[in-house]
């Protein structure tokens, strides 16, 4: 690992962190962004339109020599040049030689990432050409000397005060933070630039193979200008915006306004083929086309998928982390989940190793992605490669592989740290305080003390009585319902037994080796992948069910994933994965479970805490609801509740708990909000942060697994026939 | 159809007015325009004496010239293509240069259209999208949906950036019915 690209990082961080404003306004425009986008989406199926997007992407990726070559073709035969450029210095070389060559001294340019990519700016500016942006949000941060912060919205990390003193310098006058009125001095001042430059310089949002043409989706009316004024116009694009015709160009249209900026469409969709008229003459048209790692990523097993993305932003305006420190710290020069996956490919995988571990694993953006592409999953990917480049840390390491790999001596030293930590616990539940180099793990939340005595060693003890069992399930326990939330168990057999089910707990079953994964140790991932289909299996049990979504998600998942090219395992794992369900979804569907657990005389006010893996990953999320009022408690929705929680195993703990922890303030405000007495949750480790941050915050919420929920529904129905 | 593409247009900040004849278009105009418009030669406008009518509501009408008095113009007038229902949005065929910058320099634009020629959504368009491809070997064609717009400022929408800060659509039937016609 570098450690002073390391420390950068990590200032980065800190100062973000300490800018309140900033994450206050990601914070009102996520909140503005999903409301429009479902508003924009109103009356259509949106599966089903990027299914078709990222099938036609799939497509063109396969063909893209083909469709290059008919782009080609088609645009050469309209009167365009057109450049094949490998890397971003071949892009940068072409264009300033041509504004060389035909004596161009400005430019003009409208909003183009390609071009950021490349650094085309500096690349003419040392040419001796100046280059004068005129998007407003890109003008704003080339005076101020910054990178976008967001790819739709390149200057949402500034505030008008800091605009209007930027444009007083340009002006020469102070002009007032009147936003309309600083639009107004853009207008103004950006446009003799149109009439002025020898060069226009666009991106382009799609190149059309069957016409030979681009497509520019724009709102400000600036590109254009740009592509009509002058001499010359330039669209820098990259390969990636290849479509094979119209229709496919005109399926993207449909979805990228909706999904970037909620808009039904941008007030301009501009289709430029070849060298049209141009003042007394005919325009001179250049479109270079930027492969600059483009294809490496498109040749990449794993990653290829991310290359479908028809840079929308909305992976960005999602996202918990983006949303806490923005994007110059969470993104190089393309942002947030797609752009630590395009920084690896287009800039350098150590330009991303801090990106990739700072993504929190919530599958917000893999929700809303219009092009369908699991970035999750690519990301983690990253971080296997990041971890075999420069190693998971050694700590960790030794962890997974010398401890975590043997069952027994893993859980040997879990049975011997809750003894250990008797100093710390004083008896309770709960740690409040560590010592020493520790105290920052309890800082902002409590932690859960290990129990006494795990389940697996209670098990045998845990009486069930089921006469005629419906179905024998093997419970799949996970590290923290095993070692820390014991009771949790028990209640889950109380519950089961209740609705006939028997349930055994194959004591061979290890960690689901998601915490390995996530830190990029593939390989201990696998060996607990083999350990645990094994033990899972060994009884052949009718379902595997689970209180752990993570847990869940690895068992359905990422076993599969590990082992699907493994002829001893592969078939194995899908039967696994087959016969694994969470609890709640066992309980809804398979054992019509709602309406068994009798009514309270005084219902409880509880609200809902989806948990990231069990909505966006199990995709569950109606079933817990449903037995929470099945079981007479009344339901209060709280805002944001699939938000992520900040829990995220390891990246609250050690990666990046700064972050978490802010994440963690979100969640408590909002469960607060609705001044329910209790939040119920389907996830050990929302439970451990949840529980953790309100306790640390005194708050009278309390926190439940809705399996203890049910569990007292039993209880109290008892005493309610003993009375 | 018709009442969706105004309530489509309305919503994205565009205005719409049903009228029966020329004169009132030149009227239109007149009302919101001080001194000259642009007009470039449009077979449809030039048919129904478009320029002739704002000429006698008072206005300067520039027909060539472009790039030096494009600054001086309040507006531009123009015929339109066709149109989307769905969204509000005007299709043209700005391929010749006048076109475009009179739909673009002046600050107030304003658009002719037969309300005959809608089509339900951007599918909808797609053929006649490559016809245009067809008929000229080049071509820019232009998709514009009310007024120019930004939210690059913290995200606060304001109108008119740089191009025009109002869309007017005047809706005249017997103007056009061939797609192919501005």
């Amino acid at each position: 690992m570098n450690k002073q690209r390391n420390r950068d990082y990590r200032n980065r961080i800190e100062k973000a962190l300490a800018t309140p404003r900033l994450q206050q306004a990601l914070h009102n425009f996520g909140d503005a962004y999903v409301v429009a986008r479902q508003n924009a989406f109103a009356g259509l199926d949106f599966e089903a339109m990027r299914t078709e997007i990222g099938t036609m992407k799939d497509r063109v990726r396969e063909n893209r020599q083909d469709l290059l070559a008919e782009f080609t073709r088609n645009a050469e035969a309209a009167g365009a040049k057109v450049f094949m450029a490998r890397t971003a210095a071949d892009a940068n070389r072409y264009i300033a030689e041509l504004a060389k060559q035909q004596g161009v001294k400005t430019v003009v340019k409208s909003k183009s990432m390609a071009s950021e990519e490349t650094h085309l700016n500096q690349a003419l500016e040392a040419a001796g050409v100046d280059s004068l942006e005129t998007d407003l949000g890109e003008w704003i941060i080339q005076l101020a000397g910054q990178r976008p912060s967001h790819m739709v919205m390149p200057a949402i990390h500034m505030f008008r005060d800091e605009v209007a003193e930027l444009f007083s310098k340009v002006t020469g006058q102070a002009e007032s933070d009147d936003i309309p009125h600083l639009v107004q001095v853009a207008r103004e001042r950006l446009r003799q630039g149109y009439f002025d430059a020898d060069m226009g310089i666009s991106g382009a949002n799609m190149a059309i193979a069957e016409t030979g043409g681009i497509a520019l989706v724009t709102n400000e009316g600036n590109a254009r200008l740009a592509t009509t004024l002058p001499k010359i116009h330039v669209a820098l694009v990259g390969l990636e915006k290849l479509v094979p015709t119209l229709e496919d160009a005109t399926n993207i249209i449909r979805v990228l306004p909706r999904n970037a900026t909620g808009q039904l469409l941008t007030s301009y969709v501009t289709w430029i083929r070849g060298a049209v008229p141009c003042g007394d003459g005919d325009k001179e048209l250049h479109i270079v086309l930027l492969d600059n790692g483009r294809s490496a990523l498109a040749e990449s097993p794993h990653c290829k998928q991310a290359l479908n993305c028809i840079k929308c932003g909305a992976c960005a305006n999602v996202c918990p982390v983006y949303q806490t420190v923005g994007g110059h710290v969470f993104g190089h020069i393309y942002i947030s989940a797609i752009g630590v996956i395009l920084t690896a490919f287009y800039h350098g995988l150590d330009k991303a190793a801090e990106l990739v571990r700072a993504c929190i694993g919530c599958r917000a953006c893999v929700a809303v992605c219009p092009s369908n592409i699991d970035l999750e999953s690519i990301i983690l990917h990253l971080r296997e490669v990041v971890g075999e480049e420069e190693g998971v840390g050694a700590g960790k390491s030794l962890v997974f592989k010398r401890i975590m790999r043997n069952r027994k001596l893993f859980h040997g030293m879990l049975r011997a740290a809750s003894l250990l930590q008797k100093p710390v616990t004083r008896g309770e539940r709960t740690i409040r305080h560590l010592p020493l180099f520790f105290s920052g793990l309890t800082e902002w939340r409590t932690l859960p003390a290990i129990a006494d005595k795990p389940l697996r060693d209670q098990w045998r003890s845990i009486p069930q009585k089921v006469d005629k069992p419906r179905y024998r399930v093997a419970f799949f326990a996970g590290c923290l319902n095993d070692f820390v939330y014991p009771e949790l168990g028990q209640d889950l057999v109380k519950v089961l037994n209740h609705l006939d089910v028997e349930v055994s707990l194959p004591l061979n079953q290890n960690c689901c080796g998601v915490p390995a994964l996530y830190s990029g140790d593939r390989e201990t991932a696998v060996a607990l992948a083999e350990q645990n289909i094994a033990a899972m299996l060994d009884e052949d049990p009718d379902f595997v069910v689970t209180t752990c979504p993570t847990c869940t998600m690895a068992l359905q998942r990422d076993f599969q994933d590990l082992l699907g090219d493994n002829p001893v395992w592969a078939e194995k794992a899908r039967q696994l994965s087959e016969r694994t369900l969470d609890v709640a979804r066992f309980i809804a569907e398979k054992l019509d479970g709602s309406n068994k657990f009798g009514v309270p005389a005084e219902p409880e006010r509880v609200t809902y805490h989806d948990s990231c893996h069990l909505k966006r990953g199990a995709g569950v999320w109606q079933q817990p609801r449903d037995l929470l009022a099945g079981s007479g408690r009344e339901l209060v929705e709280m805002q944001h509740s699939d938000r992520c929680c900040g829990f995220g195993g390891s990246y609250s703990f050690t990666s990046h708990p700064d972050i978490a922890k802010r994440i963690l303030g979100d969640k408590i405000e909002d469960i607060e909000a609705t001044t329910a007495d209790c939040v119920a949750m389907d996830c050990p480790g929302c439970m451990m942060q949840i529980r953790g941050g309100l306790e640390k915050q005194e708050k009278a919420v309390r926190v439940a697994h809705t399996i203890e929920l049910l569990a007292e529904s039993l209880a109290e129905k008892t005493d309610f026939g003993e009375r | 159809m018709l009442s969706g593409f105004i309530e489509a247009l309305q919503k994205v900040g565009g205005q719409a007015r049903e009228i029966e004849t020329v004169q009132q278009a030149a009227a239109y105009i007149a009302d919101r325009v001080k001194g000259s418009v642009l007009l470039p030669e449009q077979s449809s406008l030039d048919r129904a004496g478009l320029a002739k009518a704002l000429d006698a509501a008072g206005l300067e009408v520039i027909r060539n010239g472009w790039r030096e008095r494009s600054a001086d113009a309040e507006g531009g007038v123009t015929g339109v293509n066709f149109a989307l229902a769905d969204t509000g949005t005007l299709v043209l065929d700005s391929t010749e240069e006048a076109l475009r910058l009179t739909t673009t320099l002046p600050e107030k634009h304003f658009a002719l259209l037969d309300p005959g020629k809608l089509v339900a959504d951007s599918l909808a368009a797609v053929p006649y999208l490559r016809d245009f491809h067809a008929r000229s070997p080049r071509n820019y064609l232009a998709y514009i949906t009310g007024p120019s717009r930004t939210a690059d400022i913290e995200r606060v929408l304001t109108i008119g950036v740089h191009g025009p800060r109002e869309l007017h659509v005047l809706l005249l039937p017997g103007l056009s019915d061939d797609f192919f016609e501005i």
